[in-house]
């Protein structure tokens, strides 16, 4: 295994696994303040133990995402360090600010998931805000980084066209704000809630599925509390998804055609170009077999304009196409799970309306829990279409992976050793989550409040 | 005076306190394993649940020092961070083993708290991974000053094993273990009362004699081993902060000798900011001594500003909030409990971490 090959596996797979809990952490939050939020405003303590057992599951799933956070950024020196040394002036602006939302995360999670008995109820509440802002800080000030490797802006090299030699001068907020950075901010952020919302919705549709609250006192509207309002962030955003992801698109048509030519697998520059569903991409001839064209809808989609010329892969050097197979089905993949959770978010809404009441039935139910996971899986393809889409290029244009991986050799064992930790971290972490949900609870506490697992603490009178 | 105060020497000062921040917040937190090996070689159960408890709710905020450390050495000074990060590709790896560990095992061990059956062997992995990390980390930041790091043309020419082991780096590493051993007892011993702090007392004099005995045997290693940075160590200004932290070392162990606490968790923490110190001021005005100066790997000035700019607006959000969480969870170590050290102690749990929680806030 080459050590590039060996580095960009470590990262990838380091990004994939911090991706989950980056995602949560960012997702979660929010849900927090809304249940707290709900629970002061109208004294319903269900909201108030829903929140503190999320808080619960939450502290574990933050304390990976901080570790997992830490590797990344040992990893960009010890993978990438040409990279690091000739991109640091420019990426150091949003990784400085983003280091006072995580501070500022960690601060108020700290408070907020240890302090229920040293706070009052409202300091809890506004402990959430922090949390909230600095999450979605944290993800949009580090989206600007990668923006920043999709369109570099902002500085200017030694060399024409080449960060190797380093540059002669920089101008760092040019550099944070580039092109691509409102989109892909937007997009990734957003895509945090959905994530995150359904996960959440999914778990509790599936102990209203097996008839047993998670609190082991049959509380079902209990949980179906928590299943709508998880569910509602979560819709809230599905329909912005789309909108926010058309506009990427078309963003990307102007400032990275290759990028948008290997997701849609387009490699003739053409007016009037067809969208590709699916098949398989042949860069040798050019070609998409099995594929279900729509006829101009690439450039109606792209362009706003059945007849307008897209930019084909055909356009640029051959070494420097990204692997269309891995890009094209990537996102076709995101844009298929999108569909799906589309679909059962507007069922149960539907049937909510329509019933007035929220006891949705099994099937529902089920197509809630089915849909679950995807909000993840579609962060993964759309994070696999941006990182396949800009290779070989780590910097777009300036540099090549090749050019920024460190000259250490046997990255393969560190790649192996990680490998092996998180994946016994994965194993560990499922073990824990199924022991607090399927053991019964702890015989300890007081008998006549609901002690699950995830409530470990009693409420209400605290003297 | 004028070249004193450039905007790249202001980020590496920033880039010292940083590192000194992260050795008294987040350096406590890792001398908790320390001590929690420490009574499981003596086969007692020692103070483990009140440390475990007083490290819960902060000890991400401490970490992020860490960050605070890469970010700055990155955008500030990126020639050296390149440089650092291929010459100690081994200590850095092998540190961020220990931190993922570390985190993972606390973070299970916690919620594995409140479950009928817990993961195994959390606490033994935290502890193990608490004393790996902190060495390595020692190792890894004196290696700039031990001259096994050399540099052409700004390329890395020495070997990934070369690069990073000396005697000298080898006490850099057994004293960073020593820094945290000594701080978290300490620390403790401001939370507790009764039997529980007088154990902690008698483990600061402990951690505070090793200490001492740690830095001062570093000193004729440096000079066989380090002879450049002993050079360095022994001018006007780095030898100054030896003898501030002789002083203050001598003070804290006095303070918790005549039972002053609150006075000896600040000169405690005031004794190793002034060591770091002492070894920061050595290495000025290098970063790798001999091979990269601070002016040499700065970035350029328009990254410099808008990093300190940053910087100084984003401390009068941090300054406030992280005062509020420390004011938060003071007092007893248990965050369930009520902050004044009250007769009925927490954490003096006998053996086992089994121990039920005995949550007994009415």
């Amino acid at each position: 295994m080459t050590t590039e090959l060996a580095a960009r596996a470590l990262m990838g797979m380091s990004l994939g696994f911090h991706i989950v809990y980056a995602a949560l952490g960012i997702g979660i939050p929010l849900l927090l303040l809304l249940a707290e939020g709900i629970s002061l405003k109208t004294g319903d303590e269900d909201y108030h133990r829903m929140a503190r057992g999320w808080a619960r599951t939450s502290a574990v799933l933050f304390a990976i995402g901080a570790v997992s956070g830490t590797a990344l950024s040992f990893e960009l020196g010890f993978l990438f360090p040409y990279f690091m040394d000739a991109a640091g002036p420019m990426i150091g602006l949003p990784f400085t600010m983003e280091g006072f939302a995580f501070f500022l995360e960690a601060i108020f999670l700290g408070l907020y998931l240890y302090g229920e008995k040293r706070l009052s109820r409202r300091a809890l509440f506004l402990a959430t805000i922090p949390i909230a802002v600095g999450s979605a800080a944290s993800a949009v000030f580090v989206i600007s980084v990668n923006a920043w490797m999709n369109s570099p802006e902002g500085f200017a090299t030694l060399t024409a066209g080449s960060l190797a030699d380093g540059i002669a001068s920089v101008n760092p907020l040019d550099a944070m704000t580039t092109s691509a950075w409102p989109h892909m901010a937007v997009h990734g952020t957003i895509a945090s809630y959905v994530a995150a919302g359904l996960a959440v919705a999914g778990f509790y549709a599936w102990s209203l599925l097996r008839n047993r609250s998670p609190l082991r006192d049959g509380n079902r509207p209990y949980d179906r509390k928590a299943m709508t309002l998880s569910l509602g962030v979560a819709t809230a955003v599905i329909p912005l998804m789309a909108v926010s992801g058309h506009l990427s698109a078309q963003s990307l048509a102007d400032d990275q055609p290759r990028k948008l030519a290997a997701m849609e697998a387009h490699f003739e520059t053409r007016e009037g170009a067809p969208l590709i569903l699916g098949g398989i991409p042949n860069p040798d001839t050019g070609e998409v077999a099995l594929g279900i064209p729509i006829p101009r809808g690439l450039s109606l989609l792209a362009h706003n304009d059945p007849n307008a010329a897209v930019t084909g892969l055909e356009d640029f050097p051959r070494d420097t196409w990204p692997n269309t197979l891995v890009v094209h089905w990537s996102f076709d993949a995101m844009v298929l799970m999108w569909l799906a959770m589309m679909g059962a978010a507007a069922w149960f809404w539907i049937d909510r309306i329509r019933r007035r009441e929220s006891s949705p039935d099994r099937r529902l139910l089920k197509a809630i829990v089915g849909v679950s996971p995807l909000g993840m899986l579609a962060i993964e393809a759309g994070w696999f279409v941006t990182e396949f889409g800009r290779q070989p290029f780590i910097v777009r244009e300036y540099m090549r992976v090749s050019e920024a991986v460190t000259p250490r050799e046997g990255i393969w064992l560190v790649l192996l050793v990680f490998f092996a930790v998180y994946s016994a971290l994965t194993v560990m972490l499922i073990w824990l989550l199924l022991r607090a949900t399927i053991s019964p609870a702890p015989a300890a506490a007081d008998t006549s409040e609901p002690a699950g697992p995830k409530t470990q603490s009693q409420e209400g009178d605290r003297s | 005076m004028s070249d004193l105060v450039t905007a790249a020497n202001a980020a590496a000062a920033l880039l010292g306190a940083a590192l000194v921040f992260y050795a008294v917040f987040a350096g406590a937190d890792f001398g908790v394993g320390v001590w929690i090996a420490e009574s499981r070689l003596r086969g007692r159960g020692g103070h483990q649940l009140s440390l475990l408890r007083a490290m819960g709710p902060v000890w991400e905020t401490n970490h992020i020092w860490l960050i605070v450390v890469i970010v700055t050495l990155f955008t500030a000074f990126p020639s050296a961070f390149a440089a650092l990060f291929i010459a100690l590709l081994v200590p850095l790896v092998l540190l961020l083993l220990g931190i993922t560990v570390r985190g993972a095992a606390f973070a299970y061990w916690h919620y594995g708290e409140s479950l009928p059956r817990r993961l195994p062997a959390t606490v033994e992995t935290l502890a193990v991974a608490s004393l790996l990390t902190p060495f390595f980390m020692g190792m890894a930041v004196t290696s700039p000053a031990a001259g096994t790091i050399r540099l052409v043309q700004g390329e890395v020419v020495t070997g990934a094993w070369e690069s990073w082991t000396s005697g000298f780096t080898l006490m850099g590493g057994l004293t960073a273990l020593g820094i945290c051993a000594y701080l978290t007892p300490i620390y403790m011993t401001v939370r507790t009362a009764g039997e529980t702090r007088e154990g902690f007392r008698r483990r600061g004099i402990a951690g505070a004699l090793t200490l001492g005995v740690l830095t001062t045997a570093t000193l004729p290693v440096a000079w066989r081993s380090a002879p450049d940075f002993f050079a360095e160590l022994t001018s006007p200004v780095p030898l100054a902060f030896v003898a501030a932290a002789v002083i203050l070392g001598i003070t804290a162990l006095g303070d918790l000798w005549i039972k002053q606490y609150r006075a000896a968790q600040l000169t405690a923490a005031a004794t190793v900011t002034t060591t770091i110190g002492g070894f920061l001021a050595a290495l000025y005005p290098d970063l790798i001594l001999g091979q990269m100066s601070i002016q040499e790997a700065a970035a350029p000035r328009s990254t410099l500003i808008a990093y300190l700019v940053t910087l100084a607006l984003g401390s009068l959000i941090l300054v406030p909030s992280l005062a509020y969480l420390y004011y938060t969870y003071r007092g007893n170590p248990d965050p369930e409990l009520p902050p004044n050290p009250t007769n009925h102690e927490s954490g003096d749990e006998p053996p086992a971490t089994e121990e039920p929680e005995s949550d007994e806030s009415r």
